[in-house]
């Protein structure tokens, strides 16, 4: 009997340990209201962060967030998932109803992938008066992407550009930035006439050149076309990969360019001044900071123009692939002008200008006018943007095809295939 | 008789209950999944639309995922081959005697507890850099020019260079599987062996590796299982977008059902939910034809 009576025990000891393990919980790190508690209270907000709390990015959010709670005594729950946490997790948990009033991540991919989840914001921010110090442009961006109304609004903008190294460019006697693409061909034979190395990428950002290329020639919905439809045959690409071609015929990349594994190109060569020019986003001379060093001389100018062989969808050097995180509120979100004026507390004023000076990015209040000095190079290309590309111009649009297109174009660069070569393997594959 | 069977089932029930909700429902949900146009893997049974199995045919006639299937093919055969015969090498040395076994033990297992990550960034960052890198500078000094300057991320050998590093993270684990085995046979029989003018090769052809069938089949298993679930290695190794010469089948998976780089791409739980089964199959393949081939129970010991 003894015996039965502690079996009975243990196994009710086991069944009740289990379901204690399968218990839910707040989980998130950084959290400002009370956690421990299995579920958060209906009038915390609950805000899911696409950055890690150790990063600046993160620090700085976690300043606004304690700064907003204190002032306006609401409770948030900031929940740091990094990006890959937020990818994996965010429209799964938006599924199964979880408690999320505010999420942020990239333009295209809220606006896009979590489009549906989107609590229109136009009213609130009419009522805040909210576009008067916000960037016009970026905005917009917001609203072409929402399908027309303001769904998110952006911060910690970012331009995509050719940066550079101004001491390499002094060095090597360079007064003015290139706008075509002769003057890029000159300035990048002025550099190897003085010893330099004009240009490397990383495998990661290799594509986004095929990208802007195209972009040049034809325009991004020609390039997402030509990406979606196999059209590898369309004149522009071989055009395109002539110009490679010739940029690697004449050794304008560096040796290491066919093998360079993300970071090694910006790290190893951009950074350390062995090499000018980068394709990349606004985030690079932060990310590369400590390499390169504070005192690094960053220059930055728009990708060319390309001329030869354009045609009438072309865009200039007043395109580029422009664009910001966003926040966004969650539709079913019971506090949605909570979530709006956190959202300014973050995208304004004082924690604005706190989050571009400590993360090195670009300020989003049009009034914050002082860009932090490692970025402050991209601010004219920045201004000079009136046309939006999307991530690469479209070229990795189609996943089926983005890791052969870069396969193809990193061999291009290297000078292990020609410009035929390039188009043939291009149209074979897509067959 | 009646008392115990009741007591059967309370004990069973926990466990079969969570077995059927955390093993069971996903498997079945997944497996009915990859015959459906889902568009996200949460999104509800009525936005689901039957799709027979096209899912299946367009992932056999998508040039990618082939590729990620013979890339994963490669990995598993070659890196089998490499990880198992080495490994099996060093697990025989270190129960021959050697000095200073648990020393090489530990040292040889050491990559398992180093992060992925470090060991992916030593690689990349450091012994196949082409600028400061330890090949080039071993190439160098033994007056191999050519080898020296050989790009070991380029196209051509950055295949290559991830089944190394992987291989080298890999071959301590399963060293201790074979150690394990080998210690189980008992030192009588070799010493048997010896008396009767068996010399340390004989001994291992004749006795160790006979004797070690059951774990050869367990060693081929664990690196079957490790191998379809290959991910993390292949994302270290081309970052952001996925690379033809290190995608696998679940790197695949992943930017099916989670998108792929930084460009908003469509996704598709039901391809990615496709790709599961089909990774699933070869495994019950290669673990229905182990135990076809490789019968461990004839010899007791």
């Amino acid at each position: 009997m003894k015996k039965k009576v502690i079996s009975a025990l243990l196994c009710a000891a086991m069944v009740g340990t289990m379901l204690a393990g399968c218990g839910g919980s707040t989980g998130g790190s950084g959290s400002t209201a009370a956690s421990g508690d299995a579920k958060v209270s209906d009038d915390t907000l609950v805000y899911w962060s696409m950055w890690e709390a150790t990063e600046p990015q993160g620090k700085a959010i976690q300043e606004a967030v304690d700064a907003y709670s204190e002032e306006s005594g609401v409770k948030v729950d900031v929940q740091f998932k990094g990006r890959t946490g937020q990818r994996e997790g965010l429209q799964a948990a938006l599924d199964a109803g979880t408690h999320i009033d505010l999420f942020d991540e990239d333009i295209d991919r809220v606006n896009g992938s979590w489009g549906t989840y989107l609590a229109d914001l136009e009213d609130y921010a009419k009522a805040a008066d909210y576009e008067a110090t916000a960037n016009a442009g970026l905005i917009s961006a917001c609203r072409d992407s929402g399908g027309g109304t303001l769904k998110s609004i952006p911060y910690q903008p970012n331009v995509f550009a050719f940066f550079y190294n101004k001491d390499l460019f002094d060095q090597a006697g360079i007064k003015d930035v290139p706008t075509t693409w002769d003057e890029f061909l000159s300035v990048c034979q002025q550099l190897k006439d003085a010893g330099i190395t004009p240009i490397t990428c990383d495998d990661a950002y290799a594509d986004c050149m095929i990208g802007y290329h195209l972009g040049r020639l034809a325009g991004e919905d020609k390039v997402k076309e030509i990406v979606a439809d196999g059209k590898w045959d369309d004149p522009v690409v071989l055009q395109m990969a002539q110009d490679y071609q010739e940029l690697a015929d004449k050794g304008y990349f560096s040796e290491n360019v066919g093998s360079n594994v993300w970071p090694a190109g910006q790290n190893s060569e951009l950074a350390l001044g062995e090499v000018a020019m980068y394709l990349n986003g606004s985030w690079l001379p932060n990310e590369v900071v400590d390499t390169a060093g504070e005192d690094f001389n960053w220059g930055c100018f728009s990708y060319p123009a390309v001329t030869k062989g354009a045609t009438d969808t072309a865009t200039g050097t007043e395109a580029a692939n422009y664009g910001a995180q966003v926040l966004a509120v969650n539709k079913d979100s019971k506090l949605g002008q909570e979530a709006f004026d956190l959202i300014c507390k973050i995208t304004q004023g004082e924690f604005d200008q706190k989050l571009a000076d400590e993360s090195n990015g670009i300020p989003a209040d049009t009034t914050n006018t002082e860009w932090p000095k490692l970025v402050e190079c991209a601010k004219p290309v920045m201004e000079s943007c009136t046309t939006r590309y999307t991530w690469a111009v479209g070229i990795e649009s189609n996943d089926d095809m983005t890791p052969i297109i870069k396969e193809n174009f990193i061999k291009l660069m290297a000078g292990t295939l020609d410009a035929d070569g390039f188009v043939k393997a291009m149209t074979d594959a897509s067959k | 008789m009646k008392k115990n069977k009741g007591m059967i089932i309370l004990f069973l029930l926990p466990a079969v209950i969570l077995f059927c909700l955390i093993f069971l429902y996903p498997i079945m949900r997944t497996l009915l999944m990859s015959f459906f146009k889902i568009t996200g893997v949460t999104d509800s049974m009525d936005m689901w639309q039957f799709n027979g199995i096209g899912n299946y045919t367009k992932l056999f006639s998508t040039g990618l995922f082939v590729t990620s299937m013979t890339n994963l093919a490669k990995i598993w055969l070659f890196g089998g081959i490499i990880v198992l015969s080495i490994s099996l090498l060093l697990a025989v040395i270190l129960t021959s005697g050697v000095r200073g076994k648990k020393f090489f033990r530990a040292i040889i297992y050491l990559p398992n507890i180093v992060s992925a990550v470090a060991l992916a960034t030593m690689w990349l960052q450091y012994v196949y850099s082409p600028k400061f890198g330890l090949l080039k500078t071993f190439f160098t000094k033994l007056g191999l020019e050519s080898l020296s300057k050989t790009q070991w991320l380029d196209n051509e050998h950055k295949f290559g260079a991830l089944l190394i590093a992987y291989c080298f993270g890999m071959i301590g684990y399963h060293m201790l599987i074979w150690l394990s085995g080998i210690e189980r046979i008992s030192p009588e029989l070799f010493e048997a062996a010896t008396i009767d003018g068996a010399n340390k090769p004989a001994q291992f052809r004749y006795m160790t590796l006979p004797l070690l069938k059951g774990v050869f089949k367990t060693n081929i298993t664990m690196w079957s299982v490790s191998s379809v679930a290959f991910f993390l290695w292949s994302q270290l190794f081309s970052t952001v977008t996925a690379d033809t010469k290190t995608i696998t089948p679940m790197v695949y998976m992943y930017t099916k059902v989670f998108g792929a780089g930084n460009s908003v791409t469509e996704h598709d739980a039901g391809v990615g939910a496709a790709v599961g089964v089909i990774l699933s199959v070869c495994v019950v393949i290669i673990f229905t034809l182990c135990n076809k081939f490789i019968k461990d129970d004839e010899l007791e010991f």
